[in-house]
This record gives C-alpha cells, structure tokens and sequence, in this order.
C-alpha cells in the first residue's frame, strides 16, 4: 500500500522550536507516512493555509485561531485578551468537554481537524519610551504596532493602546525611527527580530496566550485507519507538549537576557488591564457571537 | 466604414479603461497620503488604507495587463524575438499564443472554482469577500485568452505579431 | 534530476516561451500551469499563489509609488533643472553625467531599500537625463542605471538585509552598519571603470557652466535636491515608513512640480499617470508570474535536495564561501532574488555557523550576490526593468553591464576573503565587542 502523503505549511522558519516540534511528531508518525514540512510560508502566505487545507492542497497546517474565526465567528472568542491565563490553562481547556466542542465545531463547518494547540509564547508589550506603565489609562495615546485587522486592531484598543497597524518587517524600523512607539509580541519574536535593540522596555502584560492549531485536513483524517488516527493524534500531543515546555523554558531566559541588556522588565496592574479588556470585549460586536456563558466557563476551568 | 466604426469603439473603450487604471494608481496614492497623515499628523492611525492599497495594487496588474498596457509594452526576452524577421516572428507568435490559450484553458475552470470559493473569507478591514475582491484574476484569465486568440488569429491572417500594434493602429483616428 | 519530470519539462517550456517572446511574467506562469497539470495538482493554485502573493508582500507597493514619483520629475522641469545642476557639479569631467548616476544612485540607496524601486523610480529620471539630447546611447545608460541601482539594497535600508535578519537570527541593526562599506566600495569600483571608458570612448563633456550662473542654478535646482534630504529625515524621524516613503516622494515632486515651479499641466500629470500605470502593470505581472513559479520551486523540494548534497561534502569556510558564491551567482542567472533569499540561503545559514563564519559577514556576501543575479542575464529583473524603461534591446544593455559585471565580481571577491571590509563598520559601533 502506498504512504499516505502530508505536506506541512507553516509560517514559522525551519529553525525554530516548532520546526523541531514538527521533526518529532514526523518521527512519531512512522514510516507509513511520508511528511514533508514547508516552512517561512514558503508554500501557503501567512493565513491562507485554512483555504489550502480546505480545497485539499495541504494535508496539514498550523494555522491561527484568528483564521478560523473568520470562517466560524464563534470561534473569535478564543482570539480574545485576557482569556486563557497561561500554556497550562490552555491545554487544560482544549482537552476540556468544552475544547471538544469548539473542535467538533471547526470540523463540521470547515472539514479541518484540530489536533491541538501549539504554544509559542505571550505577547508582551514593548516600548521604546521609558514611560512607566501601570494600568491601561497609562497606555493612552501610545502609537502601539499591532498586526493588521479590525480584530488586532481592537485588542489594541483593549490594552488602552492606540494601535497602528505596519507590515511585520517594517516594525524594526519603525521602532527605531519612532514610526510607533511600541509593538506587541512574545518574546522570542523580540530575540528573533532583534526589537530589543530598539525598545527599553518590556511591560510584561500577558494579554494574550499566543497559539495557533496544529490541524489536519478532514479528508485526509478520515482516510486513515483508527490506529494510524491513534499514531497521529499520540505523536502530535507528545511534540505539542515537548514544543511547550521548551517555550516556556525560552521565555525565562530571554526575559533574564533582555533584563541583562538593559531593558526595563516589569509587570503592570494585571486585574485593571485584564477587567478593562473583558469589559470592552463583552462590549462589543465581537461577543455577539460567542458561545452563551463559555467565557464564564472557561474562566473556571 | 464597418470595421472603422468597430476600431472607434475599440479605441474608445480602451481609453475609457485607461481611465479605470489610472484611477486605480491616484486612489493607491491618496490612500497612502491619508494613512500616512492620520497616523503621523493626526496621532489617529487606521488600517484601511493598508488593505485598500494592497486590493488595488492586485487590481491594476490584473486589469492594466488584461485591457491597458500593448503588446509592445510588455517586459519579454527579445533575443531572438526582437531580430527575428516577420515571417519568423509569426511562427513564433503563433506557437506561444497556441501555449498560453491552451494552458489558461485548460487551467480557467479550476481557476474559477478556487475564486468562488474564497467565499468564505472577508477581508480584515473593509469586510470584503474574498470572491469580489479575487474575481479580477478570472477577468484577467478571459481577456488574456480572448487576446491571444486573436494575435494568433493575425498571425495565420499573415499579420506579424508585432505589427498588431494599437499605437499605430489609432495613429489614423 | 529526472528529465522528463514535470519539473524539468516546465523549466524547459518557460524557456522556451520566454525566448520566443511571450512575456515573461505571462511564459512563467504558463510553466506553472504545465507544472499543476502533469504533476496532478490543482491548477487553482495558479490563481492561489498569484492574488495571496501578491496581496501579503506590502513593501512590493512602493513599486508603483517610485514610478510615479519619477514619472511626475520627469514630466515637470525637474529634471531638468537637476540636471542643469548636475552640469555645474561634474558637467566639466569627461562622462561626467554617468558619474551623476553613480552618485546620485549612492545618494539614492540611502532612501530605499530596493534595488527594483530604486531602477524604476529614480533610474528612469536619470535614463532620461543621460538620453537627452543623445548624451548617450540608451543601452549604456540603462546598463549604467542597472547596475548602480544594485547598489540600492546593499546601502542600508535594506528589504534584503531584513529578509536576511528573518532567517538567519542575524542583528538587523548591525547587518544595515554592515552593509555601508561594501555598497561604497561597489561605487567607487563603478567609477573607476566609467572614468575609463569616458577617456576610450571620448564620453560626452557637458558645456562649462560660467561662474555667475551657478548661484542662480543651484537655486533653480534646490527643491529638487531637498528631496532625498527630506525623504531621509522623514523615515529617520518616523513621519514615514520606508514603504511609505515611496508616496511621500510622489506628493513632494506634484507639489514642486505644480506649486512651485508650475511647470505640470492636467494633461502632462494624466500622461505621467498613465505612464506610471502601464509599467506598474507589466512589472507587477513580472514580479507575480516569478510568485507562483516560486511555489513550483518550493513543492518541487529543491532547496531540501541542495542540503541533503551539502551535508555529504566536508568544507573549509573558504571552499564553502567560494561554493556559495558560485552557486547563489549560478541561481541569480536563473530565479528571482528574493525567492533565492527566502528559500535557497536558509539551507546554508546553518552549515555557515557551524564553520564559524560570521553570520553578519554571511549576510552582506549573500545579499551582494542576490543584487548581482539581478543583472546577470538570462533571468536579471532590473534588465528587464530597463529594457522597459529605456526601450533598447535587452541584449545591448547586457553588453553595455559587462564591464560593470567583472567589478562587481571583485568587489564580491573582496568582501567575501576580507571580512574587514564588511565587519569594520558594525564594529566600530560594538559589534561582537
Ligand atoms: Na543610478
Ligand atoms: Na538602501
């Protein structure tokens, strides 16, 4: 019988952790597979992965939370700030009654199946300017560079920021040039786009779990057998786990590295940030969508 | 006195789409001058613009390469084409145009159903579907098709590719 | 490599449409059709890799933006008034307007970070400029215009050197200081051979201007100078992003152009426009048609199989470094840079930083060597960019850069054996101190 082929997309470059994640789950797969990984979104740009995987041009992606929204708004509120308080409670939640649901949701509307969330850091704000920042009144005015989109857009406003969107490979310069005054991102993105060299501060607000999903094609999941369903799914918790741990390990150090750089480092009023972005959040359109009560629901997860 | 009728009307709709693409490059610049006047002057940044320049950036390639920019203004290898003679350049003329029709053929429906299906995405600001936005590549795709059949059509006619030039083709209008 | 692979068969027919004369852009998505057909795979891919390429890649609209800028200096007196300018400043040396280019390329360099904004923008004032009134032929000086316009992206700001940052984890900030050296040093190279020729060639010597006209032509001509001066504060003051700047550069030439020197009727900015237009659509087809061959290059798993080779062979840093040469040269005949940089250069970044050569140093070598493959025929975009904007056969311009060519060689030889030349700068300012 012939390998069931995967082609892998992903935005992410060969050499970070989560290229090594996908070396482990393609290990973990076996040889009845034939895996080939395409990263730096060599194959599919940056958020048109769901459409490949849809029209059956990719077997696999790892694809953002915000891009299923698109097609399931439901789906938006796990693109919301301050909803999942670290890689812990968002593991907790996917392998919830509740995180089954949002799955079953996504593959019925969209033939996609979730494998599981792979962790790659939380966003923390960083400034170029030394201005202390406690609460989200102290963020007024800020020119904070957020990706583009009505939805980053609103999480900016939500941290009390006036956001700006600029292409990601412009924020160096911006930051340097004082285009913006500050940029949103974990902090290996700081360390890989060397922000650090042009910012003095790291306001360490947490506002986000950044994760995107490890998902397979519906058609090419259904073609498998229950055991090799077993094989994919076993190997890709076990390189979802490794990849966590190994982000979590790296967000320590790098904060320790910035701290030795000269960066300022320091945690803000989490309760006032995290009550002014629920509330603008439940405020807006956004919510309309969302699942009655799941807020509440995985706040007490 | 027919075909000078039809050649008026072929002329006039050409202007008239010169007129659309250029349009398309004044609204890409004014969309830059207020993205970078509500950000900078007006301490009021806003994104759409952005998305607004990207969208018409694709449009002008798409239908400035379909209805606007001549044969002669297109960026091709020419060397061998440009000393080729006549004769030659309507042989060849007649080989590539044979390529593209049959390939943008055969490719057009798959084409199309990849374009009906980005249904399901809107763009992030303006919250336009993807199909809208996207249908100008199917536009292209036919106007390229329709295009070539004709230069080859010339060049069976024996009327060397390059001669099928509207410059001076309008120069008696 | 399988010949009659789906592969090889469509390199051979975009080709072979190419060289027949279809246009480029159109030949090379032909190819990519040929390619989904016989390997199996959707042809909607075409369409695919075509709108999202294009639709993500922002920087690619300061294009459209440079040309229009050009086209409205061009079409006021602008133009003319610097080169009126440029007369006084080296007029009286032989081939002393191909130097302007030079320098004015340099001058240039430091307001964009593309080599392709760079030709299309500024390049086509100065093609002008050189053609006017005969000066010189158009062949020469679009070779000319090519191969300064090289200079563009090795000069910081770079879109290449930020490409290179991405995925190689190198210091952006110190890769820019990094790049200063070898750009001059490529100019100075440039100038020599032009004064060379000049005196071979008897170059055109403009007409001294007398002493009592300068004040009043400087003058004549100082908005139009004020313009990099302007655009560079503004990116370094963060009124503009690089990419805005394009546009910026636009409204600042209709504002002198109309304002100022009112010298631009309606109907001359709606010829500048459509200009603009047209060439924005045949060099936007060009850079899409390389988009989605690129995807064909991606699946097709080309940059794998050139590591799996490369592990196999043990290197010196020097063999290595002569090998990547060679083969980025080799590649920039044949792809489109930034593909190269994207797709090809990660696959050496590793075994680079395990002979323990400087990733710094690395970069500027790769990104010189990307900005070469731009000039080096068959496949060199800013040949067929002049070939669009001058209108003189590709394979005069290709004759005329051949010069230019082999000092571009020795100044990649340069860099690449004393990394001094590139690390100096960065160092100077606390690089690896
Ligand atoms: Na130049
Ligand atoms: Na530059």
């Amino acid at each position: 019988q012939d390998k069931t082929k995967i082609r892998f997309s992903a935005v992410f470059s060969e050499q970070d952790i989560r290229a090594e994640m996908m070396k482990k789950f393609a290990d973990g797969i076996g040889d009845e597979f034939e895996f080939e990984g395409f990263y730096g979104g060599m194959l599919f740009k940056q958020g048109t992965e769901l459409v490949a995987l849809q029209r059956g041009n990719l077997e696999m992606g790892n694809i953002a939370p915000q891009d299923i929204s698109n097609q399931v708004p439901e789906w938006s509120i796990l693109t919301s700030a301050y909803l999942f308080r670290d890689a812990a409670h968002l593991q907790t939640f996917f392998d919830s009654e509740l995180g089954e649901e949002m799955k079953k949701m996504a593959e019925d509307k969209l033939g996609v199946r979730v494998l599981g969330p792979t962790f790659f850091g939380t966003r923390q704000v960083g400034l170029k300017s030394d201005k202390k920042i406690n609460t989200p009144a102290d963020m007024a005015g800020i020119k904070l560079r957020m990706p583009g989109g009505d939805s980053w857009q609103f999480l900016g406003q939500a941290l009390g920021a006036n956001p700006t969107p600029m292409a990601y490979a412009e924020v160096y310069t911006g930051l340097q040039t004082g285009a913006i005054d500050g940029q949103d991102n974990p902090l290996p993105n700081v360390q890989n786009m060397k922000f650090y060299e042009v910012m003095s501060q790291i306001v360490m607000t947490s506002h986000l779990i950044g994760f995107d999903l490890l998902t397979i094609s519906a058609d090419t999941w259904n073609k498998l057998t229950p055991e090799q369903q077993e094989k994919v799914q076993t190997a890709a918790n076990e390189a979802i786990a490794w990849s966590t741990e190994q982000h979590l390990k790296q967000e320590e150090e790098l904060a320790a590295s910035f701290k030795e750089k000269g960066l300022d480092i320091y945690t803000p009023d989490l309760d006032a940030f995290r009550a002014h972005a629920q509330k603008m959040y439940l405020e807006s359109d956004l919510a309309k969508s969302w699942p009655e009560g799941l807020i509440d629901k995985i706040n007490a997860l | 006195m027919r075909s000078s009728s039809a050649r008026h009307i072929f002329e006039w709709l050409r202007s008239r789409a010169e007129n659309i693409a250029c349009a398309m490059l004044a609204a890409m610049f004014v969309a830059f001058m207020l993205q970078i006047a509500f950000r900078y002057l007006l301490n009021l940044p806003i994104g759409w613009t952005h998305e607004l320049s990207v969208v018409l950036w694709i449009w002008l390639v798409l239908f400035g390469s379909a209805f606007v920019v001549r044969e002669s203004e297109e960026i091709r290898f020419d060397l061998i084409y440009g000393p080729a003679t006549d004769r030659a350049r309507r042989v060849m003329g007649f080989i590539t145009a044979a390529a593209l029709i049959v390939l943008f053929g055969v490719s057009l429906p798959a084409v199309i159903d990849y374009v009906t299906f980005m249904k399901v995405e809107k763009s992030a600001y303006m919250k336009i579907r993807f199909d809208y936005l996207y249908s100008i590549y199917i536009v292209f795709a036919v106007a390229m098709i329709v295009r070539y059949i004709w230069i080859a059509w010339l060049a069976v006619r024996g009327q060397a590719p390059e001669a099928y030039d509207p410059t001076k083709a309008s120069s008696g209008v | 490599m399988n010949l009659a692979s789906p592969f090889s068969i469509s390199l051979v027919v975009i080709t072979a449409l190419a060289l027949l004369g279809l246009p480029i852009g159109l030949a090379m998505l032909c190819g990519s059709i040929l390619y989904l057909f016989m390997a199996g795979l959707d042809m909607g891919t075409v369409a695919e890799q075509f709108l999202n390429g294009m639709y993500s890649n922002y920087v690619i609209l300061a294009v459209p933006l440079f040309i229009l800028a050009a086209e409205i200096m061009n079409s006021g007196s602008m133009t003319e008034r610097l080169l009126r300018f440029c007369n006084v400043l080296v007029g009286r040396f032989r081939g002393g307007l191909a130097q302007v280019n030079i320098v004015q390329s340099i001058i240039f360099a430091g307001m964009s970070g593309s080599a392709i904004a760079d030709a299309a923008g500024s390049g086509r004032m100065m093609q002008n400029m050189m053609t006017r009134e005969g000066r010189y032929t158009p062949s020469y000086a679009a070779a000319l215009t090519a191969v300064t316009a090289v200079v563009g992206p090795i000069i910081p700001p770079s879109i290449p050197l930020v490409l290179y940052a991405l995925v190689s984890d190198a210091s952006i900030g110190y890769l820019f200081l990094a790049g200063v050296m070898p750009g001059l040093l490529m100019s100075v190279l440039q100038m020599g051979q032009v004064a060379w020729t000049a005196r071979r060639n008897n170059f055109p010597v403009e007409e001294a201007v007398p002493l009592r006209e300068i004040p009043r032509i400087t003058w004549r001509a100082f908005p139009a100078l004020m313009m990099p001066v302007i655009l560079l504060g503004c990116i370094y003051t963060g009124v503009t992003t690089p990419t805005e700047a394009a546009a910026l550069a636009a409204f600042y030439a209709l504002v002198i152009s109309v304002g100022l020197y009112r010298s631009l009727s309606a109907k001359e900015a709606y010829n500048a426009l459509l200009i603009s237009t047209k060439t924005s659509a045949s060099i936007g087809m060009l850079i899409a048609g390389s988009l989605v061959f690129n995807y064909v290059v991606t699946i097709e798993n080309i940059p794998n199989t050139l590591r799996m080779l490369l592990i196999d062979w043990e290197l010196t840093p020097i063999q290595f470094l002569i090998m990547v040469n060679v083969v980025l040269l080799l590649l920039g005949c044949v792809l489109e840079g930034t593909a190269i940089l994207l797709i090809i250069v990660p696959v050496f970044v590793p075994t680079a930083q395990a002979l323990g050569i400087d990733l710094v140093h690395f970069g500027v070598v790769v990104v010189v060597n990307i900005m070469l493959g731009l000039v080096t025929p068959p496949y060199g975009l800013l040949l067929f960019i002049m070939t669009n904007i001058s209108g003189a056969p590709v394979k005069d311009i290709i004759r005329d850069c051949m010069p230019f060519l082999f000092w571009m060689f020795v100044c990649l030889g340069l860099i690449t054996f004393f990394p001094e030349i590139v690390l100096w700068l960065p160092r100077m300012a606390g690089y690896g101190a």
